[in-house]
């Protein structure tokens, strides 16, 4: 299966619980993504979303949570049309808080150009996204699990590079004022 | 360079050497402004050659209270006017038949209104400090909210701003900020700065029992303390030019680094939908545009369902001129 393989290129420079954090994400992410056109059974002519509606509980699966640390976890919501993934960002400190809200409020608000994020998260998630059997058919299911385990790699990335950036222009800033006295 | 902030209004910088080396004409009214509220009326009410230049500015009975007008006066000497113009401050009148020899000092003394109005209660406190004197508490009240005080003590003189974040954004950034003044002395190259002190929410001692001071969650209080070393002799202009404007310099530090978190967000989405589309196979109506060996650009069209060669479709055109042609669509020359 091209979803399972692992790219050993991108993990030279990941720690040991990342590692195993993003391949249980990544095979959970493929299995689940089984998914079939079904109609509701309970309105004629509607065609929704399951795990969203939760009006039929025999198609709903387990679902499935995967921690790294108390602080970053991924919740995966499996049924039969559709999969909802959740993601927790790392938040160490009022800085990483405050540029992760940054961060998802961005992307939330360009929901409609990436067609599976869900415009609002899951409550105790940052950010969720809402893969249905129609994205399943339209794009190729492999590289969509490759779009969320590159997000879930990049979100941590840019948010400490941004706060490096912050805290080296605050540097620059008091010694330019200081030095003038 | 741009990461400092120049005490002088640019503007009126340009605007009065404009005026000074122009030939004089009439100048309808020009309104101008600058950090804190401040604004500036550039005009030529009575005749063409006379400038008024005239500043509003909020906190200017308390200035006065501390000797604004001495200092003003010093500066300005006889432009300054009596009794200001309608709904300002101060006016200072420059006639332009009557410029002294040196034009730029007088451009660059205009320039600095806001900086030499501020100064009074810094010039003050830094007298009664070298004459061991304490002074009273000063506090000029300069934005809505936010207010900064000048005690002199009998060997220093203390400075303290009260800042208000206007969100929560601001607030973590500004913590940042300040917590980097605060450690920024221990590098080789600020040594001879003053010391600067922080405090979020609380007042520092020196406020405690004060009335209007704002305690909240979004106001940070900024100390200076500063030593004879700081504004003894020529280091004093310097000295008030630059304390005056730390709360402008740090917000607009702020405001940089929220513009700047900005633009790198914008990329990183940009990134994020690159990877999400490789996702998606080509969809067959996606424009598909090519481009030919000379440069020029051309879309292919559809070619199902019609005749292969456009000159076989206006062959059999004409050999069947009862056959309506619409029926064969476009052909593509």
């Amino acid at each position: 299966m091209p979803g399972v393989t692992t790219d050993s290129r991108s993990f030279c420079s990941q720690s040991n619980t990342l590692r195993p954090y993003l391949a249980a994400v990544r095979s959970t992410m493929t299995a689940s993504l089984c998914l079939t056109n079904f109609s509701s059974q309970v309105v004629e002519r509607h065609n929704k979303p399951e795990i969203e509606a939760r009006a039929t509980p025999e198609v709903l699966l387990n679902p499935v949570l995967i921690s790294r640390n108390e602080s970053e976890r991924v919740l995966i919501e499996p049924s039969i049309n559709s999969v909802r993934v959740s993601i927790a960002i790392k938040q160490a400190d009022e800085i990483e808080r405050v540029l992760c809200h940054k961060f998802t409020r961005f992307l939330m608000m360009r929901a409609e150009n990436f067609y599976v994020l869900r415009r609002v998260p899951m409550s105790g998630y940052d950010i969720s996204f809402l893969v249905t059997h129609v994205h399943a058919e339209t794009m190729y299911k492999h590289k969509l699990v490759d779009f969320l385990i590159q997000f879930m790699e990049d979100v941590d990335r840019e948010i400490s590079e941004m706060k490096l950036s912050l805290n080296a222009r605050a540097r620059i800033v008091a010694e330019s004022f200081l030095q003038q006295f | 360079m741009l990461i400092d902030l120049h005490p002088a209004n640019r503007v009126l910088d340009e605007t009065l050497r404009e005026r000074f080396n122009g030939t004089p004409e009439k100048l309808g009214q020009l309104k101008l402004a600058d950090f804190d509220g401040v604004s500036y009326k550039v005009s030529t009410p009575d005749s063409k050659t006379v400038l008024h230049v005239s500043m509003y500015i909020a906190c200017f009975a308390q200035l006065r209270a501390y000797g604004a007008d001495d200092v003003l006066r010093r500066e300005y000497g006889n432009l300054l006017e009596q009794t200001p113009e309608d709904g300002f401050d101060v006016t200072v009148k420059i006639d332009l038949e009557n410029l002294p020899e040196n034009k730029e000092d007088l451009i660059r003394k205009v320039s600095l209104l806001k900086r030499n109005a501020l100064a009074a209660p810094f010039e003050r406190a830094f007298t009664a400090q070298q004459e061991g004197n304490e002074s009273e508490l000063m506090v000029i009240q300069y934005r809505p909210d936010e207010a900064f005080y000048i005690k002199a003590q009998h060997d220093r003189v203390t400075v303290i701003f009260s800042t208000v974040f206007s969100e929560e954004t601001d607030r973590i950034f500004g913590k940042v900020f300040l917590q980097e003044f605060v450690d920024a002395r221990r590098s080789p190259a600020t040594q001879n700065a003053p010391q600067v002190l922080y405090s979020a929410r609380e007042p520092p001692m020196e406020l405690r029992g004060l009335p209007n001071v704002v305690e909240s969650e979004n106001v940070g209080f900024v100390t200076f303390v500063l030593f004879p070393r700081h504004f003894v002799g020529p280091a004093a202009e310097g000295c008030i030019s630059r304390i005056q404007l730390f709360r402008d310099y740090l917000h607009y530090h702020i405001k940089a680094s929220k513009a700047y978190m900005h633009s790198r967000l914008r990329i990183r989405v940009d990134s994020f939908l690159k990877v999400l589309n490789r996702a998606r196979p080509e969809q067959p109506d996606d424009k598909k545009e090519k481009k030919t060996a000379s440069g020029k650009t051309f879309t292919r069209k559809e070619t199902i369902g019609r005749p292969l060669s456009p000159v076989h479709d206006l062959s059999s055109h004409f050999q069947d001129p009862l056959h309506n042609p619409s029926t064969y669509g476009h052909c593509h020359l």
